[in-house]
């Protein structure tokens, strides 16, 4: 308000004075151009101000409507005792709603929440991303919470005009929430972890007052699309309280983790397993590289240039910090390369970086204290009482705790949405037990295959070019792969595995959120499965109940096999697809194998009978 | 004009709107005015309220060359879009300095470009005097710094980037420093908090002239010595690492060098203030010049306010060692039951370390430096008990 108002209050008074002296008109008359200035001058200020003064008016209409759209979506959070806390912004009717970790983690499993209709509700936590200070929870209640539409953050841009909203030092007690007007100080920030393991990158930095109170609360660009969570300040002398430099993370990060979030997972962040620096002529250089990690295997050493790393140029060390961090671990990415021997492109997966087992501890510096009007002396703090026998039943039953996740409730939900499609799609194919005999052949250019594959429930053998390859489903060892088709194998025992809609039949089934997947370039549901070292990653189609792919880690140091399955077809007593898509890593080509005929029959290749 | 150097890119140019002041924007006075009403809202009804009118041609001519008009008015406010395309073109006239820092002192600090030889303006505080100061410009390029020259009396030093022969720099044009009325909007650049890194742009914080007055602040002894009007700015811009960045006006011309931080005499504030470039100009072009200023001698030999031994005494409760040598150590010789240091916990025997971040070397300088403080200021004191270091809050009565 400050910014705006002035202006134009201010603007009539100076231009009605404004002095002849700087005007330029020499074939005018000296006279007549006095009168004609006088008139001029009237003009200017009759005309000018009004409209500049309607101007700021209609802006102002506008910014009033626009936030009593967007007022309802704001999230006062607080912890079960109704005790301070932070601010949130619902995403979606159903009740999701996102804050900062910060906030919820002084808060336990429930928390009250506010909204600006002045009603408390209950909410339960679903997902944290600790690294990136983020939390999702779900308040309880309705199916009908107003929430927020979010902006593209990419295309935000210094100077624009922002709004963060919250409820800073719990001024509002009805939770009507506060709002604080700024511009965009700077984009594309990076403010390091500080002691902690809260990493803010590719951040939005502003200059709206951001109080305590404020952390998880949404920004808003002047049209109202959610556009950043506002978790992070700078503070130095003047103590904590707004200094001009505040740092919200972008929703276009924070996207990327919703699905997993929805998971009930404790979400990591990635590393590329390799190191870059700023070279003295601005370029990005590799540094060192672990020689276990996909990159190095892709051909990556130190020296060379990297140009690009999931999808965006980088002209600094920083902008490599900035995009690594927006992604969750296990995300394919794609980076070109420059060294001695030409352009290189390839993707790879970034690799947990925390690996949390359980939510981290934040310093106690750094949670969320109950906001403080800073006037008041220190010391009020109030110490939350173990409220576990005050949480309702019902709200009970909406958390699960286990080791590796946030709130495995939300994660059943996920599997069984998941896991149900599955099994009514493999429930008509009776008896698990026989083998399954395919055969393939593969007309790529330059390499042609024919093959037999028996997949049984003990053992997997193949019949490639003449040439026999037969692995145990247990513990099967990597060197009997077919070097042609690494990794198909091991596959096929896991589909099988998948195929029987039996979650026993892994050690660890889980829904691991959603991705974008390379080179499907769609967004996927992801389940993931452990059964020995073996990982799968299964990719789901919406809408589709068994798997558009897999990528199977099989053994360390070892490419993971990436396999794309298109046309699903039922046969007599199985499933299979039309065709099987295989992606090698070094040159990321995809060769398809073309199924011929698929057969269930007694095993032939395997003897032994499997004792259940 | 002999430092306009055309560096901005064509766009800002054209539209007339980014970087008006800073040196290589060509603006021809007539056109200038149409320039600066060119978005939208204000174009649609500014046009339509003159038609209206049955105006003589002769009168649009002269509508067009009162360009001045507009520049005296406090702006109409900016959309969004002419917001970000004006703040593109300062970013390129802000350095980031790095230099030498310790506790409260940063290690890091801004420049304003104001010479295409690579000329940078900035405060005159630890930074430059502690030496071995880098620079890297927008474009992410390093420097090495050579100090020029400075004024006291301005609080001011000229840098000078180590470029090679033939480098050119933007820069801003002080030709074209403006001065504003109170309520005029202004946009502050600065290395503040040192968020950016290399190349990446430096913080920008929006806020409003709230005053132009002298100024009255310290920073513990020190007093800032200007004694003309500065501009006092309603936002948060004085923050850590700001000091030497570009106060400009809602188009881009330069108006303000961002100062330090700094409280008010009187209130103890913290103050945010800009010391005008028309104040500065005729300082800086002298120091391009290469000529000394002449150091203004009642300055620097006036008196500095202490604490007399009797009202330590009566005020504070606290009788220090006779200062019998020249740098005698801070130690309390006693301390009077009762009396603000005895609540504080002073004791005979401690000798008195830091006061806030000020390292105190002998009995005077502990009289002078609480002497900088006001009734009610919470002061603290860092003492040494028995080889221990100690905090210890003393209130000012």
């Amino acid at each position: 308000m400050k910014f705006i108002i002035p202006p134009a209050i201010r603007r009539i008074a100076p231009c009605s004075e404004a002095p002849a002296s700087e005007h330029t008109a020499p074939e005018a008359p000296a006279s007549t151009l006095k009168i004609l200035l006088l008139l001029v001058c009237f003009l200017v200020a009759s005309t000018l101000p009004a409209s500049a003064q309607q101007s700021v008016l209609e802006r102002e209409a506008a910014r009033v409507e626009v936030l009593r759209k967007i007022s309802p979506s704001i999230v006062c959070v607080m912890d079960p005792k109704g005790q301070g806390g932070g601010s949130g912004v619902l995403i979606s009717a159903d009740g999701f709603a996102i804050s900062n970790y910060h906030v919820t983690d002084g808060s336990g499993s429930f928390m009250k929440c506010g909204l600006s209709d002045g009603k408390l509700y209950d909410a339960v936590i679903v997902g944290i991303d600790p690294t990136g200070d983020i939390a999702l929870i779900q308040l309880q209640g309705r199916t009908d919470f107003s929430f927020a539409t979010p902006g593209d953050s990419d295309q935000v841009q210094v100077g624009q005009e922002v709004m963060a909203l919250g409820n800073p030092f719990l001024l509002a007690s009805d939770f009507t929430p506060t709002v604080t007007y700024g511009i965009v100080s700077g984009v594309r920030r990076y403010q390091y972890p500080a002691n902690t393991f809260l990493e803010y990158t590719d951040c939005i930095q502003i200059d709206a007052s951001i109080n305590p109170g404020n952390s998880g609360g949404p920004l808003f660009d002047i049209e109202g699309r959610w556009i950043g969570i506002n978790g992070r300040a700078s503070f130095e002398k003047r103590g904590r309280v707004n200094s001009g430099a505040a740092y919200a993370i972008s929703v276009n990060q924070i996207q990327k983790f919703i699905g997993h979030l929805k998971c009930g997972l404790i979400v990591d962040h990635g590393i590329a397993e390799f190191t870059v620096e700023t070279s003295a002529t601005g370029e990005v250089k590799v540094d060192q590289v672990s020689a276990l990690s996909e990159a190095y295997r892709r051909g990556v050493r130190p020296g060379a240039q990297v140009l690009s790393f999931a999808g965006r140029l980088l002209t600094s060390a920083n902008d490599f910090q900035n995009v690594l961090g927006i992604f969750p671990e296990g995300t394919r990415v794609p980076m070109t390369w420059r060294d001695r021997d030409g352009l290189h492109e390839s993707t790879i997966r970034l690799r947990p970086l925390h690996a949390f087992r359980k939510a981290p501890e934040l310093p106690e510096e750094r949670r969320q204290r109950p906001p403080q009007d800073p006037e008041k002396q220190d010391g009020e703090d109030v110490k939350p009482k173990d409220v576990a026998d005050e949480v309702p039943a019902s709200l009970k039953s909406l958390f699960v705790a286990r080791e590796g996740f946030c709130n495995y409730h939300f994660n059943e939900i996920q599997q069984k949405r998941l896991m149900t499609a599955l099994r009514e799609r493999v429930a008509t194919l009776g008896d698990p037990t026989p083998a399954w005999i395919i055969s393939f052949v593969s007309v790529e250019p330059g390499v042609r295959l024919t093959g037999e594959l028996t997949i049984a429930a003990s053992a997997v053998g193949m019949n490639l070019n003449n040439r026999p390859f037969l692995q145990s489903t247990v513990d099967p060892p990597p060197e009997e792969e077919s070097p042609l088709l690494p990794g198909l194998l091991v596959s096929m025992n896991q589909l099988r595995r998948l195929l029987s809609g039996n979650s026993a039949a892994f050690t660890e089934l889980s829904a691991a959120g959603q991705t974008f997947h390379l080179p499907l370039k769609k967004n996927v549901d992801v389940l993931l499965t452990r059964e020995g070292v073996r990982t799968c990653r299964w990719y789901f189609e919406e809408g589709s109940a068994l798997p558009v792919g897999v990528d199977v880690e099989y053994a360390q140091g070892v490419d993971e096999a990436r396999l794309l399955f298109a046309g699903w077809t039922d046969h007599s007593g199985a499933v299979f697809p039309n065709r099987i898509g295989l992606i090698s890593g070094v040159q990321e080509q995809l060769h398809w194998l073309d199924i011929t005929n698929v057969t269930v029959n007694k095993p032939t290749v395997v003897e032994k009978k499997t004792n259940p | 004009m002999k430092l306009n150097q055309v560096h901005f890119e064509k766009r800002s140019l054209v539209q007339g709107v980014a970087g008006a002041g800073l040196s290589g924007a060509k603006e021809a006075p007539g056109v200038r005015a149409v320039a600066l009403q060119p978005r939208p809202p204000q174009n649609s009804s500014s046009h339509s309220g003159l038609s209206r009118v049955p105006l003589l041609s002769v009168l649009l001519t002269l509508i067009l060359s009162l360009a001045s008009l507009s520049e005296q008015c406090p702006a109409a406010p900016d959309t969004p879009q002419a917001t970000t395309d004006v703040l593109n073109a300062p970013q390129k006239v802000i350095v980031k300095l790095f230099g030498a820092g310790a506790g409260s002192l940063d290690s890091y600090g801004t420049g304003t470009l104001v010479s295409p030889e690579g000329h940078v303006i900035t405060v005159w505080n630890h930074l430059v005097s502690t030496g071995f100061l880098t620079a890297v410009t927008s474009d992410g390029r390093k420097f090495g710094v050579d100090v020029v020259g400075t004024s006291a009396a301005h609080d001011l030093a000229l840098l000078k980037l180590k470029s090679e022969p033939g480098d050119t720099f933007p820069c801003i044009d002080l030709s074209k420093a403006i001065d504003l009325e109170p309520g005029a909007p202004v946009y502050a650049y600065s290395n503040m908090f040192h968020v950016a890194t290399g190349n990446e742009p430096v913080s920008v914080v929006h806020g409003v002239i709230a005053a132009k007055i002298p100024l009255e602040a310290t920073q513990g002894r020190w007093k800032f010595p200007l004694k003309s009007p500065v501009w006092l700015v309603d936002a948060i811009t004085n923050n850590s690492g700001a000091a030497g960045g570009l106060l400009t006006d809602s188009k881009g011309a330069p108006v303000g060098l961002i100062g330090r931080e700094i409280r008010h005499a009187a209130s103890r504030t913290w103050v945010n203030y800009a010391v005008p470039l028309t104040t500065l100009k005729p300082v800086i072009e002298t120091l391009l010049s290469g000529k000394k200023l002449e150091t203004p001698s009642k300055d620097a030999s006036a008196s500095v306010a202490m604490i007399s031994d009797q009202e330590l005494t009566s005020r504070f409760g606290l009788t220090m060692l006779p200062n019998v040598i020249e740098r005698t150590p801070a130690w309390i010789d006693s301390v009077v039951k009762d009396s603000i240091a005895a609540k504080s916990g002073l004791q005979r025997g401690d000798l008195i370390v830091l006061v806030d971040d000020a390292i105190i070397t002998s009995v005077t300088d502990f009289q002078q430096q609480l002497a900088t403080f006001h009734t009610g200021d919470r002061v603290s004191l860092t003492i040494n008990r028995e080889q221990q270091l100690l905090p210890v809050e003393l209130l000012i009565p």
